[in-house]
């Protein structure tokens, strides 16, 4: 870190009243097979400096991937410039530092040290067992993943905050024909913390089921249903629920929970916590403006319990920050890590029972269009099955679900247990919901 | 960037364990962006891109690698680094590199960073302002600005080197209205491959501005659109993202090569409507899409996908061509130098017909007009795509009645384009930013009012059969 001290002298000599760098250096690998032959195979290193420094009472920021001699004068020049165009009414703030922060060593060292040849080997004999599952299958793609990242806060204020995580993913997408010539396409995905216990069968089943057990499927009559959804559909609509709980949102009347804290939201049975310090590929002990973050209930018995709160909303509202400043599209914005659904009791087929008879939705596209997480309203194609007597009946697709995510978690019945980690981080089981509107026929 | 001799050095020893073909793709761009949120500057940032990817081919396979370090050191490694995942003899040797000269039919006329940013800010505080004053129940606008500069070179074992400087410019409006307990948002955004001329002299912001705030309003007042099959008359210009989605994505090579689209093997075949006929256009002066060359150094083209209802031709970029015994036709495109290049959509659209819109309406007895389109997503293996109607109305005995929300339309790229039956004479294109495997890339979307027979609607209203 010698080499950013003269940065600072810099801003100093320059005026910058206070500086914050941020350094992110990334590593990636990955590959992919295609029908068992290995037809991708990526590595990379990357690095990224970001840059916020106050200037004549404003806040300016800079980025650059480029480091060579030339990038000190750089971001100065640019901070400067970028302040002074700022009328922001809001006090820039740079931080001190939290009294504590939670570190812990997450970096997974066995990941790292296991051979590319071993990952391509492991890959490959999953790659296959996929193809062999079923005879059904005309195409298998497999892609590995993998990330590690050095994070480092350094500021003015002598704060100096590192972190260094790595992650492993595995995804799948498996294509089959039916001797009608119809072809379904599905996917399935696996975070990877030990390459010697991957699920290869489970894993191969369960996405060889799903692609399968699609053939046939045709648009249901339209109308209001009672509905189960799976983890990955509740995780969305979760997701564009709680970005109403953004201070930001709520300061500037964006946000449909305006005025909603202590009251009931949702149905008494969504309790929602957010866990940056739970040990996943998603662990954060500090956000991006160096404030400890920490574990918290968001939602409890279906009562709004907080706002989430960076350094600058926090201020307006004479409160501490929550530890959820997050940087986005060059600014800090107002982000959560590790969401968890509170499970219940019933198991999926138990939860497929008390519904009865309705609609199980076990896929949703398009939510980056369809759901409209300001005004709560949704409407986005859908796949699943009929439920009869509690049990799976025949496929459904070429259907949309739509709806006000409001009501939706409003109309929980029951949470099931069958939790399930999203690629966004969000841990969300199965809920059961009174009534969905599906068009379809 | 670099100097010719080092790129062949750094090419021959990525190659030098049997690659049959190695690239190297250089990139800086200066990114600038404004932010205004409810009438003050927010945020103000500037990003310096900067980086190299190095891809490796043998045969069907591809081995990608990029880093930040340019210096003779960093690229020599990568290369190696790259070049251990094959095991053969040397295939190939560069003895020399020559400049390709490509054109500079996109530069701009009043280039971003001789333009003053207060200038820009103001015109972002003005439209800001004509958002608010359009009505109480405007509550929040946001209006933003961000303009690029992106120079890149290319070095490939063809012994050539390729290079295109490509600026762009957009604004984003976005206005939030709120009412009784509801909240509606509209946002337009209009861009282009052009400097600040195109702010100065070819869109009115004012009046942009004024169209979004009318927009959140008018959808505060929407009833529930009704659900079921009906025909759907779709608006022109951001209409196209049914074609972009229901067709585009699946006729990219990414997909066709490996039997993985709908349209895979269907070339010459009918797959819509008489009627249409479309094109992928990376040629058009100055539009959001296009390029001089692509990105794998190809000139860019007017591809006729769609001629008279018959698939003429698909997207192809030089690997994905490898498995189908073609030759990329210039629509190889990627987000940065983090990206592998694929085969991607440009500026993509429906050619013009001869009904007038008010014609198209007028013939339409019971349906949805679906004036203003959000975004959209494909499978392309089963061609099932579903997009969001931001702005509705139901059309009743040939005539527009009230504005309906909360509509999505949903189908199979199969199916779409066969029931087209009418397509109108206003073509107009417009701006997006298009995610798949090679990152998000500017492409514009376009076509005139077009009229489908049937599709799916889905809607909280209830089917319009039964009430």
């Amino acid at each position: 870190m010698v080499k950013y001290k003269k940065i600072f002298k810099k801003a100093e000599e320059e005026k910058i009243e206070a500086l914050e760098l941020k350094i992110k250096k990334s590593n990636n690998f990955s590959f992919s097979f295609f029908n068992n032959e290995i037809n991708s195979y990526k590595m990379s290193n990357s690095f990224v400096i970001s840059a916020r420094g106050i200037y004549n009472g404003k806040m300016g920021t800079a980025d650059s991937e480029k480091y060579d001699k030339n990038t000190m004068d750089y971001i100065i020049a640019r901070i400067k410039e970028n302040a002074m165009l700022m009328d922001s009414e809001d006090e820039p703030l740079i931080f001190k530092g939290s009294k504590a922060y939670k570190r812990k060593n997450v970096f997974n060292k066995k990941l790292a040290a296991t051979s590319a040849e071993e990952k391509v080997k492991k890959i490959k004999s999953l790659d296959k067992a996929i193809k062999k599952a079923s005879d059904l299958i005309t195409n298998v793609e497999t892609h590995y993943y993998e990330a590690a990242e050095e994070y480092t806060i350094l500021n003015s204020y002598g704060l100096k905050l590192t972190s260094k995580t790595n992650y492993a993913l595995v995804y799948s997408s498996a294509t089959a024909d039916d001797e009608t010539g119809e072809t379904k396409v599905q996917t399935a995905y696996r975070f990877i913390t030990d390459l010697d216990n991957i699920d290869e069968k489970i894993f191969a089943q369960e996405i060889v089921e799903k692609t399968i057990s699609q053939f046939g499927s045709t648009p249901c009559a339209s109308g209001k249903y009672k509905s189960v959804f799976s983890p990955k559909v509740t995780g969305a609509l979760l997701s564009a629920l709680l970005s109403n709980i953004s201070a930001e949102q709520v300061q500037k009347k964006s946000s449909l929970l305006a005025d909603k804290l202590g009251q009931k939201i949702c149905s008494s049975k969504i309790t929602v916590t957010e866990s940056p310090l739970k040990r996943n590929p998603f662990f954060r002990y500090f956000d991006d403006e160096g404030v400890a973050t920490y574990d918290k209930i968001l939602i409890k018995n279906g009562v709004l319990q907080t706002y989430v709160y960076n350094l600058q909303t926090a201020h307006k509202d004479g409160v501490e920050s929550t530890g959820n400043g997050y940087k986005a599209r060059g600014k800090i914005d107002i982000g959560l890590v590790n969401v968890a659904m509170k499970p219940g009791r019933l198991n999926q087929q138990q939860l497929l029972e008390k519904l009865g008879k309705g609609i199980y939705i076990d896929e949703i596209s398009g939510t980056h269009s369809g759901l409209h997480s300001q005004s709560g309203n949704f409407s986005l194609i859908a796949s699943g099955f009929m439920i009869e007597d509690g049990k799976k009946g025949r496929p459904v697709a070429l259907i949309t679900i739509a709806g006000n995510i409001f009501d939706v978690f409003n109309d929980v019945i029951a949470v099931g247990n069958d939790v399930e980690l999203q690629t966004d981080g969000y841990e969300v089981p199965s809920i059961l919901i009174k009534q969905i509107a599906i068009s379809g026929v | 960037m670099i100097s010719k001799n080092l790129a062949t050095e750094v090419l021959n020893i990525a190659t030098e364990t049997g690659a049959d073909f190695a690239e190297i793709y250089l990139e800086e761009e200066n990114t600038a962006s404004i932010g205004v949120d409810n009438g003050k500057v927010e945020s103000c940032n500037d990003s310096l891109t900067y980086g190299a990817g190095i891809r490796l081919l043998k045969g069907l396979q591809s081995v990608y690698g990029y880093t930040n370090d340019l210096t003779t050191k960093g690229l020599k490694k990568l290369a190696k680094d790259l070049s251990a995942s094959f095991f053969g003899e040397r295939e190939i040797e560069l003895k020399t590199i020559k400049k390709v000269r490509a054109g500079k039919k996109h530069l701009p006329k009043i280039p971003y960073d001789t333009y003053p940013r207060e200038k820009i800010v103001k015109m972002l505080k003005e439209a800001s302002e004509v958002m608010k004053n359009y009505d109480e129940s405007i509550v929040r606008t946001t209006a933003q600005f961000a303009y690029s500069n992106k120079k890149i070179t290319i070095f490939n074992t063809d012994g050539k080197q390729f290079s295109d400087i490509r600026c762009r410019g957009r604004a984003a409006l976005v206005a939030v209205a709120s009412k009784d307990g509801k909240i509606e948002t509209f946002y337009r955004a209009p861009g282009a491959q052009k400097g600040m001329e195109f702010f100065l002299e070819e869109v009115d912001l004012n009046q942009s501005a004024k169209e979004v705030a009318k927009s959140a309003v008018t959808m505060l007042s929407a009833k529930e659109c009704p659900s079921g099959k009906m025909p759907v008359v779709i608006g022109s210009g951001f209409g196209g993202v049914v074609f972009h989605e229901a067709c585009g994505h699946s006729l990219e090579a990414s997909v066709v090569s490996k039997g993985l689209s709908v349209f895979s093997g269907k070339k010459s075949e009918k797959i819509a409507s008489n009627i249409v006929s479309a094109v992928d256009d990376a040629t058009i002066e100055g539009a959001w899409g296009s390029g001089n060359i692509d990105d794998e150094g190809n000139k860019t083209r007017r591809n006729v996908l769609i001629k008279n209802g018959i698939l003429n031709s698909y997207l192809v970029d030089d690997f994905n061509g490898r498995r189908m015994n073609e030759k990329g036709n210039g629509a190889t495109r990627r987000q940065s130098y983090k990206y592998e290049p694929t085969s991607r959509m440009s500026n993509t659209f429906i050619l013009p017909g001869e009904s007038t819109p008010d014609e198209i309406i007028a013939d339409t007895e019971f349906g949805l007009y679906a004036k203003s389109m959000g975004g959209g997503s494909v499978n392309p293996a089963t061609g099932e795509f579903n997009f969001a109607v931001n702005e509705g109305y139901l059309i009743q005995d040939g005539k527009i009645t009230h504005p309906v929300k909360g509509a999505t339309l949903i189908g199979s790229g199969k199916e779409v384009l066969l029931h087209v039956d009418r397509v109108g004479n206003d073509l107009k294109r417009e701006q997006g930013m298009c995610g798949a495997s090679s990152g998000m890339i500017p492409a514009d979307v376009g076509q005139p009012t077009i009229r489908v027979s049937e599709i799916t609607v889905g809607g909280t209203g209830g089917d319009m059969n039964n009430g």
